[in-house]
């Protein structure tokens, strides 16, 4: 199964990482390979992952990053839904039946006892009542008595805890002392270095993005400084107050206690007794989009709207280097025993590709060798690094390029030959395809379009025993055409050669036969 | 790593005008209700319950072994009624699922014995694992990663739940299943 | 499968697919719905299904031997009345009361016994011996257990509904047993 299990053949990343081509993208300014690590990751838009409601992020934040519909269940952490019952307003019975978005049954004589009912008291009346209910562990809002609601959505009452006021002026306290805190810093900054940062911050630690821009504006700052809100501290006493004399007495039935999943999701009042568990909003999802560290282009950059599946940039590895496919070894993998493995290559890209596979690293482009030379930090060309200044930034401006390390131990013969694979064409599936007769490497088994299935001839190494894995390791050279640029004068696409280290997972080693 | 070939016998599939490989092993249920759009392999012992409600499936799905497409029903005040069933492009159904979501978006990879609960509806490009429990009325977004733990993970943009090019990955998956799920060549005399 | 048509009663208004296994003595009360694949095993002794009981596709009710046990006509497994068995589950319990959901590719071992009006959950596998009281509710990957405030709702609409459609499609078996004859005869 390709991308559900894990992938045999792995790139590394230019930070390091071995990973699937899946999990990687190009940055084409670079032009190098990235990986979920070595990117900076954004929040691109606030969403709820079960309404599909866009927020934007300043509600967002109002909100606490939940959403005003949705709850979750407290019991079983699974969302609730809304289910209606008819109820007949009838003075004495009130029979709720469990039904959903049902026409209203007649009901006996009209009571104008519920207050939302706006029809005249004179028709029977009934009238549809919601309650919350998880369809997973039916847990229902009438298991702790929160009182059904004439609407379905926006009247849940919202359970205060105790230490709400206390937590509020705490909050407000701590924001003053982080806003005069950042201030002070700021203005010693301003006197050294000018510079802005470009990019709002995703680590701020209070959300304080408006008194942010209304100091980039030039605004403020000496309006600030207002009286601190007073808190008085905490105080511990020794006295605890004694166990209830039942705890001894009474038999403790488990299923009303709660569990520790259930304690955590409410944390500000960490109930013991499931009859205080009250439905919770659910958390906010995001979308990210993903920035290069080096130039601060954007590889990903998702659509807004959270139904939209689409990107407005996507730069997938997949998309613009070649992709290996294993597809077998030609016989049981043996130590010290020559094999052959097939590869399929596919070119992804509207240009014609020369590929060909080396055991070292191509010299020509020397900053490639980076990776060869240990651990070395790559300055960036953007902003000199100044600590504090990143108050604003999350990305380190610096790269840490990790030594790749060589986990081949299946040494591989090199082809006698590079090889073109030929531009990607989607038309082409639906022609009838011609096998052209032309002169094709030895090693070239079969070519269609832009996949070519090659043939490699590797020795696991003699050291391997029995049931391990044989990793083939190679660098793959390709050219690249890179239609964009970083200089603006050149508008005709450049031509890179790239290479990327590929490690196969070939399979195990088979017992030595006799 | 490619997929290898899946064979199956010329007696055991029907292959329709428009690609759909259906086993005869099946269990479809009022089959005018069914609609299959093309390029649609049904394995063998898949129940789909057309006789509930319509069921309608893209182009490039899978519906592999032993899983039972049905139709969700809600229940009203004077009755039930059965909601028809719409299955997007390359969907793949894993063995053994049972699923009876109210919507299935495309690019949706559902894990082998993977339980759909009734109304469920899973958006364009979400994973749900194998041995997953969806309760009834769940959602699953786009770039939604359903575990089998039953928590939701990832998120469009997120590397490391669901492949950011989703979509095409489960293109090229399901097309490649379609393509490798031949006929077992005649034996050679 | 080999099927023992002759020890299988089905009352009136119940609705059996054929293309349902049942194998051994089995009595269906009326208003019970078998779908089609559902598979009945009564080994050890007669199984009595109440009245209106869903069987979803794919779902197994089965008695079945002990070791060193044999088939016992005595042994009644006596399942009560509005239980639903959705899609895949496989039900061996001991004893089954009203009112109960077996969800999806749930599995109920011989050694639990099911009172009224329980819901064991999705993919859950309860093997211990073990009994559930009423209202109890199985939920969740883990299993856990919490006691719901009220009763399943009833599925006779389902029901009602179902009768009326599956016999536009399927070949169902003819109820052949009739308790009121029965009845007089005695």
């Amino acid at each position: 199964m390709s991308f559900m299990q894990p992938s045999p053949v792995k790139y590394a990343c230019s930070c390091g990482v071995l990973n699937p081509i899946n999990k990687l993208f190009f940055c084409r300014h670079c032009p190098k390979l990235r990986c979920g690590l070595c990117v900076c990751h954004e929040i691109e838009s606030h969403f709820c992952s079960n309404c599909l409601e866009n927020i934007p992020s300043t509600e967002a934040r109002h909100r606490k990053n939940c959403c005003a519909n949705c709850f979750e269940c407290p019991c079983c952490q699974h969302t609730l839904s809304a289910r209606a019952t008819t109820v007949p307003v009838v003075r004495k019975t009130e029979e709720p039946k469990d039904t959903k978005e049902g026409e209203s049954v007649g009901g006996a004589a009209a009571a104008p006892a519920a207050p939302a009912s706006s029809k005249p008291s004179a028709v029977p009346t009934t009238k549809k009542m919601y309650y919350l209910s998880c369809l997973s562990c039916r847990w229902t809002t009438r298991d702790v008595g929160i009182p059904d609601q004439g609407v379905a959505t926006g009247t849940w009452p919202d359970n205060e805890c105790l230490y709400q006021a206390r937590f509020n002026t705490l909050v407000e306290y701590f924001q003053a002392v982080v806003l005069q805190d950042k201030q002070e810093k700021m203005d010693f900054l301003r006197r050294k270095a000018p510079k802005q940062p470009k990019f709002p911050s995703l680590t701020d630690r209070t959300g304080l993005t408006v008194s942010m821009i209304r100091r980039q504006i030039g605004w403020t700052e000496k309006t600030l400084p207002k009286p601190r809100p007073v808190i008085t501290p905490a105080e511990a006493t020794s006295e605890v107050e004694e166990l209830p004399a039942e705890i001894f007495t009474e038999p403790l039935n488990l299923r009303n206690v709660t569990t520790i999943a259930q304690r955590h999701s409410q944390p500000a009042e960490q109930p013991t007794s499931v009859s205080k568990l009250y439905p919770q909003r659910r958390s906010l999802w995001i979308k990210r989009s993903l920035r290069c560290r080096q130039c601060e282009h954007n590889l990903i950059k998702p659509e807004y709207h959270p139904t939209s599946i689409k990107y407005r940039i996507q730069l997938f590895a997949s998309c613009h280097v070649p992709e290996v496919v294993m597809v077998r070894c030609e016989q049981p993998l043996v130590a010290g025993k020559s094999n052959a493995i097939l590869l399929k290559f596919t070119n992804p890209t509207m240009y014609d590709m020369t590929i060909s596979l080396l055991t070292d690293a191509p010299s020509e482009e020397g900053e490639f060798n980076a990776e060869n030379q240990g651990p070395k930090e790559e300055q960036d060309t953007a902003t000199p690094v100044i600590k504090g200044v990143n108050l604003a930034r999350q990305n380190s401006t610096r790269e840490v390029t990790r030594e790749v390390k060589d986990i081949s131990n299946a040494p591989i013969v090199p082809l006698e030959s590079e090889f073109v694979l030929s531009q990607r064409d989607d038309s082409k599936e639906f022609d009838e395809y011609v096998q052209l007769p032309t002169e094709e490497p030895k090693f070239i088994v079969w070519r269609k379009g832009n996949k070519v299935l090659i043939r490699l001839q590797f020795t696991p190494s003699e050291e391997l025993s029995p049931n391990t894995d044989v990793v083939l390791g190679f660098f793959m050279q390709y050219t690249y055409v890179n239609t964009v640029t970083n200089a603006s004068e050149k508008k005709e696409p450049t031509t890179h050669a790239l290479h990327s280290r590929v490690f196969i997972t070939a399979g195990t080693t088979e017992q030595k036969a006799n | 790593m490619e997929l290898p070939d899946t064979y199956y016998s010329k007696d055991e599939y029907v292959e329709t005008a428009s690609g759909n490989k259906v086993s005869r092993h099946t269990v479809l249920c009022g089959s005018q209700n069914i609609v299959l759009n093309g390029k649609v392999i049904v394995q063998s012992g898949a129940i789909i319950r057309g006789d509930l409600a319509n069921v309608r499936a893209g182009r490039y799905c899978v519906i592999s072994k032993d899983s039972v497409i049905r139709p969700p029903y809600k229940q009203f005040s004077k009755g039930i009624a059965f909601f028809p069933m719409h299955i997007g492009d390359h969907v793949f159904i894993g063995e053994g699922a049972v699923v009876s979501a109210a919507t299935i978006g495309s690019c949706v990879y559902i894990g082998k014995n993977a339980i759909i609960g009734r109304r469920c509806t899973l958006k364009d490009c979400c994973v749900i694992e194998d041995g997953a429990v969806l309760p009834p009325e769940t959602t699953v977004s786009s770039y939604m990663r359903y575990t089998k733990k039953g928590t939701i993970e990832g998120g469009q943009g997120n590397p490391y739940f669901v492949p950011a090019a989703m979509q095409e990955e489960m293109i090229n998956y399901t097309k490649s299943f379609y393509e490798h799920f031949v006929r077992t060549p005649a034996p050679a005399s | 499968m080999p099927q023992d048509n002759s020890k299988v009663k089905v009352m009136p208004k119940a609705v059996v697919c054929e293309e349902s296994k049942l194998r051994g003595d089995i009595t269906f009360s009326s208003g019970c719905v078998v779908h089609p694949s559902a598979t009945v095993i009564a080994e050890a002794g007669p199984i009595i299904i109440g009245e209106n009981c869903i069987v979803e596709e794919y779902a197994t009710i089965a008695h079945r031997l002990a070791p060193g046990e044999e088939y016992d006509d005595n042994n009644i497994l006596s399942i009560g009345t509005q239980n639903v068995f959705e899609v895949g589950c496989n039900v061996e319990a001991a004893r089954i009361g009203d009112k109960n959901v077996f969800e999806s590719k749930c599995f109920v071992g011989k050694g639990v016994s099911v009172s009224n009006g329980c819901v064991v959950g999705a993919g859950i596998k309860m093997i211990a011996r073990q009994h559930l009281p009423e209202n109890t509710v199985v939920y969740g990957e883990q299993a856990l257990q919490r006691e719901a405030i009220d009763k399943q709702g009833s599925q006779t609409l389902q029901i009602d509904f179902l009768r009326k459609v599956l016999p536009n499609y399927h070949h169902l078996r003819k109820p052949n047993y009739d308790p009121k004859k029965a009845r007089s005869v005695v």
